[in-house]
């Protein structure tokens, strides 16, 4: 059994004049515990994806998928209360911005208090409470936090960034989620912090076998330890396949560009002052994309055929969309050994 | 929470201190003689006019003056009235309770029905409920509430004789008054018609409460409609709806609590034009209060009395406004962060 799913996702922001469209007929599947990156610049419409997955986007925005099966469940077939209680069982997030994401006049222990579900403690009133204080504690302790007691009595005003990014991630993994979808969890975070949550991952996603969706742009971040990798770029998915495959062998050129724009400070012959790869120019905004290929501007190997956008094809289990896909390996060897 | 509770109270210190410079001035700027102005009495023979100037510091530089005036209006002494000759002091204070009265009972009413109401426009799921909500509003917000009086006595009193037109209770109960606070002088006397008393003091309050709940309510309904609505829609209420928290806990735990901020802060900025609204209604209704009694002062050019009225609705206002700040710094932590620079 697949743990997602989805099969053409569209997502369209509806202005007064017109739709523009965010993310275009992205595929994406996931099987159950699986890590899964996702890496694209910014704006390209990573977060929205995550978004409109559990059902945070607004009503300006409209979400449409031909197929969006989570655990065997089909979401597009069920009321809108049955969907929201499948997603919240089972799916927990962890935001980009964590302090807009906390209630700023509640205190932190009744936030997170919350986030626990209400059938996993039983026993009388007064027990009752004294074990979702502990497992508050536990959660706190378990992320990092070591002064629980003053954590849990302030408001998120009075606390750093890196500390409610913290919070955020004990909230998302006090239910135990069938599903973790991880927005940039480690963008706030000190080095050491962010290595120890990546472990604490590693661990939930091996032990209680939870899937993870890890949304990033540091690439070495994910490729340790993601089973498959999906590119984004303009709102397209235009790479995913297994890491070893993408590492080794990618399709497309901005997946080389990406890897190739991450300086490489292992290897012997990287001279001085050597100048650093990077992909000319910028990422399009939505209203103003090029026809045909979204990269096409900004590709180095760009022909007359990439005037059509691409189909999606599919090279040994690698999906990918390129007129021209790559042959070669890349330049950078180091990512074998990651 | 102390510090604030001090700079609170500094605040209303200085304003004081500036109202009454004001009703000290008005001694001089009234018409008629700066000592009959202060004392209220009128005709001043020469003879008790050494005596009385001597009290009233009038020899005395202006500065003088002016502390005895705090000091005579700290003791009770406020002067006598022009019309009747008696205590302004006790007029004032015996009239004050019914207008208290009725301006909490307009704004409790105001905020149960507006507060809900507010809530459900607020609401995505019903847009046609919001568009009705929102259009009795603004005819409630546009209408004088003058006229909206005496429609409503046209038609509840006098066509239909639900209600009564006037007054506060009628003549034929005698009620001991003690607090000044009508329900609580029936509840508290030993009468034997305690329930009559209450149902006809009932249906005396209703047009008045009704009339001057028109224009809080539909100031606290677009407010709050306003105010769930961003909130409803912040990151933190829709990741707190992913945690699986249901509707009614959403609202109870993140929504209310920061929806209703600007509600309280509404309130107090609008209690001052809750107040002279009240003046009109009382007149309208002859409601005994000290609206209506400064009404009469002003057309009987009672000038003693409108300086008393003057002092003690401003009194009443800024107390209101202080209280309603404080309200909103014990609901929201972000209020209590801004410790310096801020009033």
């Amino acid at each position: 059994m697949r743990l997602l799913d989805i099969r053409n996702l569209n997502i369209e922001l509806i202005t007064n004049d017109s739709t523009i469209k965010a993310v275009e007929s992205a595929n994406f599947s996931m099987k159950m515990a699986e890590v899964s990156g996702l890496i694209g610049e910014s704006g390209s419409g990573k977060s929205l994806v995550a978004k409109a997955l559990v059902g945070m986007l607004n009503n300006r925005w409209e979400v449409t998928a031909d197929r969006l099966h989570f655990m065997g469940q089909d979401l597009n077939r069920m009321s809108e209360s049955k969907r929201r209680k499948v997603i919240s069982d089972n799916i927990s997030m962890i935001y980009q911005e964590p302090r807009r994401c906390l209630d700023p006049t509640s205190n932190i222990f009744s936030q997170l208090e919350e986030s626990l579900p209400d059938y996993e403690f039983s026993g009388w009133f007064g027990a009752k409470k004294e074990l979702r204080l502990k497992k508050c504690i536990r959660l706190l302790h378990k992320v990092g936090i070591k002064e629980h007691e003053k954590v849990f009595n302030s408001y998120p005003h009075m606390l750093s960034e890196g500390i409610c990014q913290k919070i955020m991630i004990a909230m998302a993994i006090a239910k135990e989620p069938k599903l973790l979808i991880a927005d940039e969890p480690t963008t706030s975070l000190e080095a050491d912090t962010s290595l120890k949550v990546i472990k604490l991952l590693k661990s939930l996603n091996q032990l209680k076998e939870m899937g993870v969706i890890f949304i990033t742009h540091n690439l070495f971040s994910i490729t340790s330890w993601a089973d498959s990798i999906n590119v984004m770029y303009c709102g397209q998915l235009i790479e995913s396949g297994l890491t070893k495959n993408i590492i080794n062998s990618p399709k497309h050129p901005y997946t080389k560009a990406l890897f190739d724009s991450e300086p490489d400070f292992n290897s012997r012959d990287a001279n001085n002052k050597q100048k650093l790869y990077a992909l000319k120019g910028t990422i399009p905004t939505l209203q103003h994309l090029p026809i045909g290929c979204r990269l096409g501007p900004r590709c180095p190997n760009a022909q007359r055929a990439c005037v059509k956008m691409p189909e999606q094809q599919k090279v040994k289990g690698q999906f990918f969309r390129c007129h021209y896909p790559l042959q070669q390996k890349p330049l950078n060897n180091n990512w074998k050994k990651a | 929470m102390l510090n604030y509770f001090y700079r609170k109270l500094s605040l209303l210190f200085f304003i004081t201190f500036g109202v009454t410079v004001f009703v000290f001035s008005l001694n001089y700027l009234f018409p008629t003689d700066v000592l009959s102005n202060m004392s209220g009495i009128t005709n001043i023979n020469e003879i008790d006019y050494d005596v009385i100037a001597q009290k009233y510091n009038l020899n005395d530089s202006v500065f003088t003056q002016y502390f005895g005036f705090v000091g005579r209006l700290l003791d009770g002494d406020w002067g006598v009235s022009f019309i009747n000759g008696t205590s302004i002091f006790n007029q004032v204070f015996r009239v004050l309770p019914a207008t208290i009265e009725l301006a909490i009972y307009a704004l409790l009413y105001s905020f149960i029905i507006a507060i809900p109401l507010g809530i459900l426009a607020s609401s995505d799921k019903h847009p046609w409920l919001d568009k009705s909500i929102l259009a009795l509003s603004i005819i409630g917000f546009s209408m004088p509430i003058f006229w909206l009086a005496l429609l409503l006595i046209l038609i509840f009193s006098i066509g239909l004789g639900w209600f009564p037109t006037s007054g506060r209770l009628s003549l034929i109960y005698n009620i001991p008054s003690s607090s000044g606070f009508l329900f609580l002088d029936i509840l508290r006397s030993n009468i034997d018609y305690k329930s009559e008393a209450l149902a006809d003091a009932f249906k005396h309050l209703v047009l008045p409460t009704f009339v001057l709940a028109a224009y809080p309510t539909t100031v606290l309904i677009r407010t709050t409609r306003q105010s769930m609505k961003d909130v409803m829609n912040t990151s933190y209420v829709k990741a707190a709806k992913i945690k699986g928290l249901t509707s009614g806990q959403l609202l109870r735990r993140h929504g209310l609590r920061n929806g209703l901020l600007p509600v309280i802060q509404m309130l107090g900025i609008h209690f001052g034009t809750v107040i002279t609204l009240a003046i009109v209604t009382e007149v309208i209704f002859a409601w005994p209060g000290i609206g209506s009694w400064l009404v009469d002062a002003i057309h009987q050019r009672d000038y003693p009395a409108i300086q008393g009225g003057l002092l003690v609705i401003s009194g009443m206002v800024f107390v209101a406004t202080i209280l309603f700040d404080l309200l909103y710094m014990i609901f929201d932590p972000l209020a209590r962060r801004h410790g310096h620079g801020k009033i």
